[in-house]
């Protein structure tokens, strides 16, 4: 992307610990440019980028602790399911019982512990999804931002990986940023709700002012399914 | 944009001085002897050379035969590339290797070989001797370092055709052409429509590159017109080497003419093959 | 039984050429008009295998001279191509690399030779591997270039973010996933030098005696059973590489 035009300005952002911020926004909208910046992959021209108040605008991606992750799943080849979710805990040098300790406890979680030595091809776009989460969540991270990651499932597959998802960014208490097009996925995945148009972020104080604006699309939604019925 | 990890440029510039760089000395130097500003026998600068050699016709014919025996390799090779390919598609996965091995033969080996193959004395000679189609060595045609370069454009097309032949059944299983072959079945094609307007255009434009990168390698091929050809015509890069190292100095600053004048053919159908490729690009949008 | 047939005599025509080389190098006389040679010997061979050829010398020289310019070839296109491939300028900088890869090698070697003249690489075996390190550097990029697309990029990132420093990324995923590529470079490359002549000729003046340059002296010389034996060993690691992995042999450099 070698572009000069601007992706967005004068955006403000704020995510509480232990949160999961929703921010739901079409493609072109600028969305994934905000989550790489955040991560340190893209460089920002000028703005602060803080972590309980200190300014990591200079740190390297490898060393801000935030993950990113892409709708692909993006599973190394040439390790199998253990070896990708190990991945973090060997770069920091963990010793060998606690890897395998930590990584049974994370493919248990995430109930892919049966496909532990299988190679990334012999598995299905869901359990891909899993193993791409077991090794971001494995080294708890500070935050992690999902880049519309269940775009290329199917619609049931989608609805479990978002209540395993939900479950346990609940569980290890995760800062996450939860980007998606889906207005539903979006509120299911959310203790807030934020919409990005063409560089404008718009953060909402609550559900119910989300869905009582008129310009969020909810309302749209909700006359559809109306109708319907 | 990796603004922040691409911070250290230096394999660029490496790769600059180190591919721009020769072509650039060379040129230069070529320029600078053949416009009489450096080398034996020079002393400033003239137009002489230039004039020489524009004027030499040994020289046009030498380009002109390379050019010939260019295009004929690659059209000949192609054609019986695709015939190999379509007909044997099914089966080349189990006998692949016979395809893969002519390609251990280098050009010198090829020139070598086709020179015991088709000279006067040679093996097809013997052969031929011995059934009674011809009698004795002269019976036997110039097959090889003869006027028409007919040994030289043999041993091309022995190494062209299995290349091409191998990557046009790449080509073929990569751009799914059976799929297409069959959907326009469908549509009501018959064989021959398929052929021509599917199979046949998606094989050679994937293959467009690879064709016209094999008609510069053939134009400039050196070692099996070496061994293969005669004294008029040569092809291009021997007539070069010989105007370079032969006993009679004044000829060398026509060597240096020739390389710019090849340089600046070759260049020339780098640039319009790409722009050729663009324009296809866009075209299909 | 048809298809076989034409497969067979597909498979007789791929293994004359090899073939007649052999007899060739095993016959001591062969004398118009005879099909078969006339007396068998295995002068070169045996000679070659005592360690008194002049050929076990050329062979062991050319295998260290395209060892070393693959090695270092595959090494600098690697990360060179890395850098095209990332950078906003990298498509120009491409466009520079296809020239000395299009140019006939031979004559790329004549309008250096002054230069290599100049700076005392004439004739020595330093000259040969800059020669042709110069044709092969541009192929290495050319074709690792394709490697580095948006997916290995997104490994890259991803490893960032799991905390990898470049090092690691390097040894951890990238040259694990690139082995493939890493291999069929090295190889060909391995093989553009081991074929040249041309380049060799002109810059080693004829003393720095690769196998290709003993072909063309036992032929020049009409020592034609030396010429088949030097023949058979140059192409000998490809038929070698052919059995590993077909890939490896199919470079467009056969010229």
């Amino acid at each position: 992307m070698f572009t000069t035009e601007s992706v967005f300005k004068d955006l403000r952002l704020q995510v509480n610990e232990g949160e999961v911020l929703s921010i739901l926004g079409a493609s072109g909208s600028g969305k994934t440019t905000l989550l790489k910046v955040i991560a340190g992959l893209e460089a920002e021209d000028e703005g602060d980028i803080r972590w309980k108040g200190k300014r990591m605008n200079k740190m390297m991606p490898q060393d801000r602790e935030i993950i990113y992750l892409y709708q692909e799943p993006l599973l190394f080849p040439h390790l199998n399911v253990f070896e990708n979710v190990a991945f973090g805990l060997r770069l920091r040098k963990v010793q060998e019982k606690e890897i395998n300790r930590r990584v049974e406890h994370v493919l248990t979680s995430l109930g892919i512990e049966s496909h532990a030595r299988k190679s990334p091809e012999q598995l299905s776009g869901g359990q891909k999804q899993r193993v791409a989460f077991g090794r971001a969540l494995i080294i708890q991270p500070k935050m992690i931002l999902l880049d519309e990651p269940f775009g290329a499932l199917d619609h049931d597959t989608r609805r479990q990986m978002q209540q395993l998802l939900r479950q346990i960014l609940e569980n290890e208490k995760m800062t996450a940023i939860f980007v998606t097009h889906d207005i539903k996925e979006a509120i299911q995945m959310g203790n807030r709700i934020g919409k990005m148009e063409r560089g404008n972020l718009h953060i909402y104080p609550s559900l119910k002012a989300f869905v009582e604006d008129p310009g969020s699309g909810a309302q749209e939604e909700g006359r559809f399914w109306k109708n319907l019925l | 944009m990796w603004s922040r990890t691409i911070k250290n440029k230096s394999w660029l510039w490496l790769t600059v001085v180190l591919t721009a760089g020769p072509i650039v000395l060379g040129i230069g130097y070529a320029f600078a002897y053949s416009f009489g500003l450096t080398g034996l026998l020079n002393d400033g600068f003239t137009i002489e050379h230039w004039q020489k050699t524009i004027t030499y016709t040994p020289f046009w014919k030498s380009l002109f035969f390379s050019f010939v025996i260019a295009i004929l390799t690659v059209f000949i090779a192609c054609s019986l590339a695709l015939g190999i390919a379509l007909r044997f598609r099914h089966i080349w996965k189990q006998h692949q290797a016979l395809l893969y091995l002519p390609l251990t033969i280098p050009s010198i080996v090829m020139a070598f070989f086709v020179f015991q193959l088709l000279s006067k004395a040679g093996f097809l000679s013997r052969l031929l001797n011995r059934i009674g189609i011809t009698s004795g060595i002269e019976g036997f045609p110039d097959l090889v370092n003869d006027n028409y370069g007919l040994g030289i454009l043999f041993a091309h097309i022995c190494m062209a055709t299995p290349f091409f032949s191998i990557l046009f059944l790449q080509v073929y299983q990569n751009e799914r052409i059976q799929l297409f072959n069959q959907l326009s079945a469908t549509l009501g094609a018959s064989k021959m429509d398929r052929l021509r307007k599917v199979v046949l255009p998606i094989i050679l434009q994937k293959s467009f590159p690879a064709i016209i990168l094999y008609f510069i390698f053939s134009f400039g091929s050196y070692e099996i017109p070496l061994l293969l050809g005669s004294q008029s015509p040569q092809m291009i890069s021997v007539f070069t080497i010989q105007k370079l190292q032969r006993y009679n100095l004044a000829d060398i600053p026509i060597a240096y003419v020739s390389c710019i004048i090849y340089s600046i053919f070759i260049a020339a159908i780098v640039i319009l093959s790409s722009r050729l490729l663009m324009y296809q690009q866009m075209k299909k949008g | 039984m048809k298809r076989s047939i034409s497969i067979s005599i597909i498979g007789f025509i791929a293994f004359f050429p090899i073939l007649l080389l052999a007899f060739l190098s095993l016959s001591e006389q062969w004398m118009f008009p005879n099909i078969l040679p006339d007396r068998l010997a295995s002068g070169p061979w045996k000679l070659l295998l005592t360690g008194k050829s002049e050929l076990l010398y050329s062979l062991l020289l050319s295998v260290g001279i395209s060892l070393l310019v693959a090695v270092v070839v595959t090494i600098f296109s690697f990360f060179a191509s890395r850098q095209i491939a990332y950078s906003p300028i990298g498509k120009k900088i491409l466009w520079l690399t296809y020239f000395p890869y299009v140019f006939a090698p031979v004559l790329l070697g004549a309008i250096l030779q002054y230069y290599f003249i100049r700076y005392g690489m004439s004739g020595k075996i330093s000259g040969v591997l800059l020669g042709q390190f110069f044709i092969t550097f541009p192929y290495g990029i050319i074709f690792f270039i394709s490697f580095w697309n948006a997916r290995i990029r997104s490994f890259e990132d991803l490893v960032s973010t799991l905390g990898g420093n470049p090092f690691q990324k390097y040894k951890q995923v990238l040259f694990p996933i690139a082995r493939p590529a890493i291999s069929l470079v090295f190889f060909q490359t391995f093989l553009i030098s081991w074929f040249d002549y041309g380049l060799t000729m002109l810059i080693g003046i004829g003393q720095v005696q690769t196998l290709p340059i003993k072909v063309f002296q036992y032929v020049n010389s009409a020592n034609m059973n030396h010429a088949a034996a030097a023949s058979l060993l140059l192409i000998l690691p490809p038929v070698i590489l052919l059995w590993i992995n077909k890939k490896y042999v199919l470079t467009r450099w056969q010229m």
